[in-house]
């Protein structure tokens, strides 16, 4: 998965003009140190203005960390990029019927292989909850992190929808990012609700030939490591084997309507991150022999005035059982026919 | 004693009809022969949070067990060493053959009739990674019991 996080707490959307606690974390902690208590006691009496202040200035510094910017500076501009070693990859990817994993706003657990310490941070650099996660955003107990202060699409919960259907087929042809890609994508992935609804997302109008943030290698890549260590997309999924993955511009769907038309969508055929009882797992708990497919739609924009992203919920059209509307998609298809082949 | 009549898809009942009329040959006709030949040993539901239920099940040599599919996910029911990731989520007892449901799709069920006593652990395919993972412990033959 890429870009995400979200920062829409539930708790925290029931009172407007404080949808972004992630941004509320980081402003806190940039202006006071000190206990959390005391941090947190502080936020309450600091006028709204100032905390929009405090957080636009942390997310400047979090974004001047992203380490992929002199990878992208080299790249973006590129008319002609190589392709492939040992030439194109074609792949074909469906499901037919049975469920689908939806992934329900949850507070990360944090692995200390991707994260590190708190004396000694890692995986911090990017648009908090795009590529990076600020330090002051992390709980700790007793010189440990421990997990994620905020909601995000990436934790243990989540339910099980009906009827999971998936068709792509895609081909990876450009090599690197770059100014144009040969890279395409054409996915049509759609599910079902206790009620009948049917969600759909489809992909893809354009491809991101190259990243915001982190790499995309066209649009389409095969066969290397992402998330996690990688810092190519959030290292709050695990770093893992991805054998497919895409991202481009598609729409979001329900009942066979438009609900939200252009969006960064993300999928990627990973080994198995999943652990007991559908847990998240840690680096250390992947199981590499088993397969599944991830579709993200993040509730982030990209502002390519700016070079980075923006909050943006998704329209999903889904409410949780708390009446509040779900932010994004993060939907896992693990009844997978795979097919593929070079050239 | 070689395993016999193993695994029996009773999502295609007729087979199973066939397979249990010839043992139950003396049943009256007319009689719902399935419903009673059919009574298995023990039945497990396969669940949309990825438990088989219960985990662990006893049966006697001789008797099926029964896996019903009541969640919305395509599972399956396998005890072979071949497919499995990791080793330890799979085993049987000595002489007894591998079985896979292959995918039992929403609503669908399973049955494997245990020839061989000893204690088994079978695993679903998709959902291995995530611990779904249950046993199934079968005991000599009852003396009187069909
Ligand atoms: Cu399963």
């Amino acid at each position: 998965m890429k870009p995400k996080l979200t920062i829409e707490d539930s708790r925290v959307r029931r009172r407007p003009g404080r949808r972004y606690l992630l941004l509320g974390v980081l402003a806190g902690a940039t202006a006071l140190s000190g206990c959390a208590a005391t941090q947190n006691a502080m936020m309450k009496m600091m006028p709204a203005s100032m905390k929009q202040k405090m957080m636009a200035k942390m997310t400047r510094e979090m974004q001047a960390q992203d380490p992929w910017k002199g990878y992208l500076a080299a790249h973006r501009g590129e008319t002609k990029p190589l392709g492939l070693l040992g030439g194109p990859v074609r792949v074909s990817i469906r499901q037919e019927g049975g469920g689908v994993f939806v992934a329900l706003p949850d507070y990360r657990r944090l692995d200390p292989d991707v994260f590190g310490t708190p004396k000694l941070p890692r995986a911090y650099g990017g648009t908090p909850g795009i590529s990076g996660v600020p330090p002051m955003a992390r709980a700790e107990d007793d010189g440990h992190y421990t997990k994620l202060k905020m909601l995000s699409p990436f934790g243990d919960k989540y339910t099980v929808m009906a009827d999971g259907r998936l068709k792509l087929s895609a081909l990876d042809a450009t090599a690197t990012d770059a100014a144009r890609t040969r890279d395409w994508t054409h996915m049509t992935a759609s599910w079902k609700d206790k009620a009948g609804n049917v969600y759909e997302v489809k992909c893809c109008r354009m491809m991101a030939a190259h990243g915001l943030e982190f790499p995309t290698f066209g649009g389409v890549a095969t066969n290397l490591i992402l998330h996690g260590s990688s810092r190519i997309g959030t290292p709050l999924m695990p770093t893992e084997y991805t054998y497919f993955a895409f991202w481009g511009v598609g729409s979001v769907m329900k009942n066979g309507e438009v609900v939200d038309p252009h969006r960064l969508i993300h999928g990627m055929l990973t080994e198995y991150v999943r652990t007991t009882g559908y847990r998240l797992g840690f680096d250390k708990d992947i199981t590499p022999t088993r397969l599944q497919f991830h579709l993200m739609v993040a509730p982030f924009k990209p502002d390519m005035k700016t070079g980075h992203f923006d909050p943006a919920p998704v329209k999903t059209g889904f409410r949780l059982p708390n009446g509040m509307p779900l932010p994004f998609w993060h939907v896992m298809f693990e009844n997978l026919k795979i097919e593929a082949r070079r050239g | 004693m070689a395993e016999r009549a193993d695994s029996v898809r009773a999502r295609a009942g007729v087979l199973a009809m066939v397979i249990l009329g010839a043992v139950f040959a003396g049943a009256p006709f007319g009689a719902p022969a399935a419903a009673v030949a059919s009574a298995p040993g023990a039945v497990i539901r396969l669940t949309n949070t990825l438990a088989f239920e219960p985990k662990a099940v006893t049966v006697h040599v001789g008797q099926a067990v029964e896996w019903r599919n009541g969640s919305l996910l395509v599972h399956t029911v396998t005890a072979d060493p071949a497919l499995a990731a990791n080793a330890k989520d799979v085993a049987l007892p000595a002489g007894a053959k591998p079985f896979n449901s292959g995918d039992l799709k929403p609503g669908a069920t399973y049955r494997h009739i245990f020839a061989v006593p000893g204690r088994y652990r079978y695993f679903c395919i998709p959902h291995e990674g995530a611990g779904m993972v249950g046993e199934v412990v079968v005991l000599p033959a009852q003396v009187g019991v069909r």
